[in-house]
């Protein structure tokens, strides 16, 4: 079966698919096709990686508020206990 | 300490005593997730208080729900699916995606692209990475804040939890190629939100009206 021919644009909406590990079949050798031949979109497609992990990176950790495992237990231990 | 809120302040619920080897085995499998779901609150809401109101509310909840849950290797994904829908209904106005307009504009809009139409930093040989070199790193948290929920739900599993679209699909309630298109888009307004940030901080020069 032929492959299908993408355009610039039609590549470019594929990409954060492929970076996510999501593409599959057909769509992938389309776009690894595309890409083979098209500097532009390989330029566009290192930008749309490095964006992605420049986000992540820039997202840090989130502490997690003082107390709050003891706070959870505690209404997990007494949630709907009936009174007496 | 930042507003933290002791207890949930609700009226007590109605419902069958839960005995306590349930809520053993509960906490056992519940509470290895709290770091994540804690994470995954505070980006939904933006806020350290009410996202540990949201964390509570979903322990609560999935207590209540615990005896249902048959396959206990799931529960990671049966926990943040209860997070989300429950916060979708506290934010339900927001939990739409954009107008189709807005987003057939928005599959069009590239930062790689205008990067280069402006050149920002002229001296740069290395436009593209000097450019995102110049945001602190608290700009960057608050553009993602501002995604509309729709949007910023995927991203934050997908960044931090490394969720696959199936996954995603699963704790989203949504059909996949619905997840595939809100990952697009949801990076497509984050590349917006960078680009009206240099703008407003004079990071860009715009002498010709760019989108």
């Amino acid at each position: 079966m032929e492959t299908e021919h993408l355009t610039c644009g039609d590549a470019v909406r594929k990409f954060f698919a492929y970076l996510d590990g999501a593409l599959a079949g057909g769509s992938l050798e389309a776009l690894e096709e595309h890409l083979e031949a098209c500097l532009d979109c390989c330029e566009r497609l290192d930008f749309s990686r490095k964006l992605d992990a420049f986000v992540k990176d820039r997202l840090g950790e989130e502490p997690l508020p003082e107390g709050i495992e003891e706070r959870i237990r505690r209404l997990i231990e007494n949630h709907g206990r009936r009174e007496g | 300490m930042r507003g933290e809120t002791e207890g949930h302040g609700r009226e007590p619920v109605r419902m069958p005593e839960i005995e306590v080897e349930t809520r053993r085995r509960f906490e056992e499998l519940a509470l290895p997730h709290l770091k994540s779901l804690y994470r995954f609150a505070s980006r939904l809401t933006g806020n350290r208080g009410t996202a540990e109101e949201l964390v509570q509310e979903t322990f609560l909840k999935a207590l209540e729900a615990f005896p249902t849950l048959r396959d206990p290797a799931r529960s990671k994904a049966w926990l943040f699916q209860i997070l989300s829908r429950l916060a979708i209904d506290r934010h339900r106005r927001e939990a739409q995606a954009v107008t189709v307009e807005v987003a057939e504009d928005l599959d069009h809009f590239s930062l790689y692209d205008l990067i280069w139409e402006e050149d920002p930093l002229p001296y740069s040989e290395r436009l593209h990475d000097d450019f995102l070199a110049q945001f602190p790193d608290e700009e960057v948290r608050a553009a993602l804040s501002a995604l509309p929920e729709a949007y910023l739900a995927p991203l934050a599993l997908l960044y931090a939890e490394g969720m696959t679209y199936r996954e995603l699909a699963e704790v989203l309630d949504l059909p996949m190629g619905t997840v595939m298109s809100r990952l697009h888009r949801g990076r497509k307004i984050l590349e917006r939100e960078l680009w009206d940030y240099a703008k407003r901080r004079g990071l860009v020069k715009t002498w010709k009206q760019s989108t």
